[in-house]
């Protein structure tokens, strides 16, 4: 399946080599965010929070076609 | 007497009314005991000011500080500590910068700097190594900072001097008023006020001299073994590109982002708001002392439109939030340039925000009618407003006037029910971040020294929700990654740790984000020892921190704060009305007094009081 993802700021990295062109990327269906998160070698310590078509999900979430994946980690502010 | 490695052992006293200029030397056992910055002051201010004095009144006192690890040098190193009786909450004042001004005050050859009195006239203050002098500064009232900054450089022929400034919000001793170093702010706690109060409208600093360093090869090992984890460190290169200001849209999503005078803990406008920022109004990034490795600060501009303004610095995360969500505001450029104001009329942006909000909610809810405001539309969210308010409240204008004072006065003087939307705490304008987002943040925000801060010591939310442990779980911090944001249990022990921490780059002057790279306690302790030549660890650093927390308690104790006095308010604790955490209840603080007690404990203070035992202070050697 089809989704797009953006990943923001501190995790820009990851999507390099893996994200495609217009922030899109194939997955199996069926596939949860824990699933994506891992394809994308997120490490699990650090705080990370994902909405789905701009709602908060966990990360049991299984994602369907055309999902738009937004992934932030969280620290502060300053 | 050893020498001394780190210090110059020597402090300017300038008291204002005499203008007398003394130059005395410092116990080094006192340093020993308490380092430097936020530390010292709080021994000094302690023994020097009486209780209960009023802070605009001459009695009260304000503390420059540096550390022996204020120099460009030491990554981090580049801040001055400013510390009072804060005007605004009656507690204990402090207030940093980053900068090149503690170095310079450093290298004039002194390592704190006291005023003291008020001077018959406006002045300001010349440091130039041993020459030190003060000048009318009769021509300066009224003007905004970036000219009286030009003023004074001109004045003394030195384009390059360091200048802190007051304007014009510190001259009418507006209670949020900041004191400026060049583009940046010791913003909290009404600093300004403060100084000007004393009538001291400036300073101005440089020096010739190098801190005498015990062991200077150890010293650049360690050095170049901190800036190459700086190198390699993701938080790191991430400040440098997107600054505190990047942090919008996460923080936005991780429910750490109060909105419309905390209604939610967010919006789901941040991610919009940021990009248009990051796209089309920064120009580029800034380190706010020479040789930053980092270079966080973010350098802005509007070009056009209603919103113009020049190139500037500014735009960091808690102005620009509190511009946006505080206020409901979708307009980014009107943010900017509110903060802009706020940095040219010298106030601080998060109360300045704060007390907008405060203000929109009064009128929406028909307790301020249009004309009580000069006329100004404060519907939730109108751009307008900000530019209008941020000057009537910078000089004391119509409305202006009582929201100069704070949220917490101005809703006592205003009455009619306004005192549920001034969210403080002691006094203190709460900032851009959410206790709903990770509890922790509950807790140091009802009992840090300054009132309701985010920084001094701890942006708590950084642990539970951000899975920070700043190195510290070699000293029994638990691993945040085993600990739900959202418990409440176990919170408070975690946050005794904690903050002993994080007031040590409060202690050292060095800026609080190379911990966050990770330069940890046990670094500092490194850099500590190499420059002084004393054997100090992680360990006793943590010590002298948890010394400091409760020497800086002690003075607010008695002032008469007590337990009472560490709350939230009743509007942060709730689950928020609108947002991504709407249907979260798990985000809703429901026992903050059982997190309070179990903090207490951990802090060996008494449970109903708030108060430190006699057994904690002889055991921290704070006897009274």
């Amino acid at each position: 399946m089809k989704i797009k993802v953006k990943l923001y700021t501190i995790l820009e990295k990851y999507a390099k080599g893996k994200v495609l062109e217009n922030n899109t990327i194939i997955l199996q269906k069926d596939t949860t965010i824990q699933g994506l998160s891992h394809y994308l070698n997120i490490p699990d310590n650090i705080g990370i929070v994902f909405l789905v078509n701009d709602s908060l999900q966990d990360k049991e979430y299984r994602l369907h076609e055309r999902d738009g994946v937004k992934i932030f980690s969280f620290i502060g502010g300053g | 007497m050893d020498s001394l490695y780190g210090y110059f052992g020597k402090q300017l006293r300038v008291s204002l009314d005499s203008k007398e200029i003394l130059k005395e030397n410092i116990d080094a056992s006192i340093l020993r005991k308490y380092l430097g910055g936020v530390g010292y002051a709080a021994r000094v201010l302690y023994d020097e000011i009486p209780k209960g004095i009023n802070p605009l009144l001459p009695e009260n006192k304000l503390m420059f500080i540096t550390s022996p690890l204020t120099t460009n040098r030491i990554p981090g190193g580049g801040s001055i500590m400013l510390c009072f009786k804060s005007p605004l909450t009656n507690t204990w004042g402090e207030s940093r910068c980053g900068g090149d001004f503690g170095p310079n005050l450093k290298s004039a050859g002194y390592d704190a700097l006291i005023i003291e009195g008020k001077s018959d006239h406006p002045v300001f203050l010349v440091i130039d190594d041993d020459h030190v002098f003060i000048r009318s500064a009769k021509h300066l009232i009224g003007k905004k900072i970036t000219e009286k900054i030009k003023i004074i450089r001109d004045e003394l022929k030195d384009p390059k001097i360091s200048v802190s400034c007051i304007g014009p919000a510190g001259e009418k001793l507006v209670k949020i008023a900041n004191v400026m170093f060049e583009g940046r702010a010791a913003g909290r706690g009404g600093v300004g006020a403060v100084m000007g109060s004393k009538n001291l409208i400036g300073v101005a600093v440089k020096g010739s001299h190098q801190t005498p360093i015990a062991q200077p090869e150890k010293l650049t090992e360690t050095i170049k073994t901190c800036l190459k984890i700086l190198r390699e460190n993701d938080f790191a290169t991430n400040l440098k590109k997107h600054g505190t200001t990047g942090d919008m849209a996460a923080n936005d999503a991780a429910g750490d982002w109060p909105t419309k005078n905390w209604h939610s803990n967010s919006w789901g406008k941040a991610e919009q708001l940021y990009y248009r920022f990051f796209n089309k109004h920064l120009v580029k990034n800034h380190g706010c002392y020479t040789g930053c490795p980092i270079a966080c600060g973010r350098i802005s501009e509007v070009r056009e439109g209603r919103f113009k303004t020049p190139v500037h610095e500014g735009s960091e995360y808690e102005s620009l939030s509190a511009f946006t969500a505080f206020v409901f505001n979708e307009n980014i450029e009107a943010a900017i340039q509110a903060t802009y104001l706020c940095n040219e009329f010298g106030i601080d942006t998060i109360s300045a925000g704060a007390i907008i909000a405060f203000t929109m909610e009064c009128y929406e809810n028909g307790i301020l009618k249009k004309e009580e405001v000069g006329g100004i539309d404060l519907s939730w969210g109108n751009p307008d407003a900000l530019p209008e308010l941020v000057q009537m409240i910078s000089l004391r204008e119509g409305i202006g006037d009582m929201l100069a004072e704070g949220v917490k006065i101005a809703s006592e003087k205003l009455g009619r029910g306004s005192g549920k939307y001034a969210i403080h705490g002691k006094g203190l304008e709460a900032p851009a971040h959410d206790p709903r987002s990770g509890k922790v943040l509950g807790i140091t925000y009802g009992t840090a020294n300054r009132g309701m801060c985010h920084i001094h010591p701890l942006e708590g939310m950084a642990y539970d929700s951000g899975k920070m442990d700043w190195g510290l779980m070699k000293y029994g911090v638990p691993d945040p990654n085993t600990i739900d944001r959202w418990d409440e249990k176990g919170k408070g022990k975690i946050v005794k740790i904690l903050q002993d921490a994080l007031i040590l780059p409060d202690i050292l002057n060095t800026c609080k984000f190379f911990i966050y790279c990770g330069i940890y306690i046990d670094h500092l302790a490194e850099l500590l020892s190499a420059v002084t030549g004393w054997n100090i660890d992680g360990q006793e650093l943590l010590k002298i921190g948890e010394r400091v927390i409760n020497l800086q308690r002690l003075f607010n104790m008695r002032e008469g704060f007590r337990r009472d006095d560490d709350l939230l308010p009743e509007r942060m604790k709730k689950k928020p009305a609108f947002g991504f955490y709407k249907n979260e209840g798990r985000c809703a603080i429901k026992d903050f007094e059982g997190m309070l007690d179990e903090y207490y404990k951990a802090r060996g203070w008494d449970v109903k009081t708030g108060i430190p035992t006699k057994e904690k202070l002889l055991e921290l050697e704070l006897e009274e």
